[in-house]
């Protein structure tokens, strides 16, 4: 997996498991936001990828 | 009317005094877990009885670190001449074991024509600096500040 969107989403996942265990206690609600965490850091970088790249081309 | 702080000691500071006695349970010493934490992520939340969060740690943070290894990243030096490069190895001995087994086993030597070399260090630079969360998060609780 050497892919920029596939490291990332590795990366990702990996950041939102440690800031969903270390934020809430319950399992449920660690998920839920390790979930959110997740979706935010992929979804923005993909988003500001776009933006970069109509904003400078 | 029954004293709310009555079961608290005379002399302790605020932060002392808001916590809750939610658990009879002897906390072991702070700096202890957090020294454990440091030594092995996770280590320090067995210590305080959150076996969950400790495998869950464990293994985010030495997926992390294998997989930077993986990618060719550094293990940095301590090179106080190059600022940056001396911020990134006080990131990467956040993670004492990983960081000291991976240099005795000949690896971070970083490949830097791989084209995943820089993701390598980010992966092992974040890693650390998460640990570095977790080692605080221990001491949280360790101390009572948090709900353990």
């Amino acid at each position: 997996m050497t892919t920029h969107l596939g490291v990332m989403i590795l990366f990702a996942a990996c950041v939102a498991g440690v800031f969903g265990a270390l934020l809430r206690e319950e399992p449920r609600e660690e998920l839920r936001l390790a979930a959110r965490i997740f979706t935010g850091l992929v979804f923005g970088a993909y988003a500001l990828g776009w933006v970069m790249y109509v904003a400078f081309r | 009317m029954a004293d709310p702080n009555a079961s608290v000691p005379i002399g302790k500071g605020a932060a002392d005094r808001a916590r809750a006695p939610e658990s009879d349970r002897a906390l072991p010493n702070a700096w202890l877990v957090v020294a454990l934490a440091w030594i092995v992520p996770g280590a320090g939340h067995l210590m305080v009885g959150r076996m969950r969060k400790a495998v869950m740690f464990c293994a985010a943070l030495m997926l992390m670190t294998s997989i930077g290894l993986a990618f060719g990243g550094r293990l940095f030096p301590f090179q106080m001449s190059e600022p940056l490069v001396f911020l990134a190895a006080v990131a990467q001995w956040a993670l004492l074991v990983p960081r000291l087994v991976a240099e005795m086993a000949g690896w971070g030597q970083g490949r830097v024509v791989a084209i995943t070399y820089e993701y390598g260090n980010t992966f092992l630079i974040v890693a650390g600096l998460l640990n570095l969360l977790v080692m605080f998060d221990a001491f949280d609780r360790a101390r009572g500040r948090r709900r353990s």
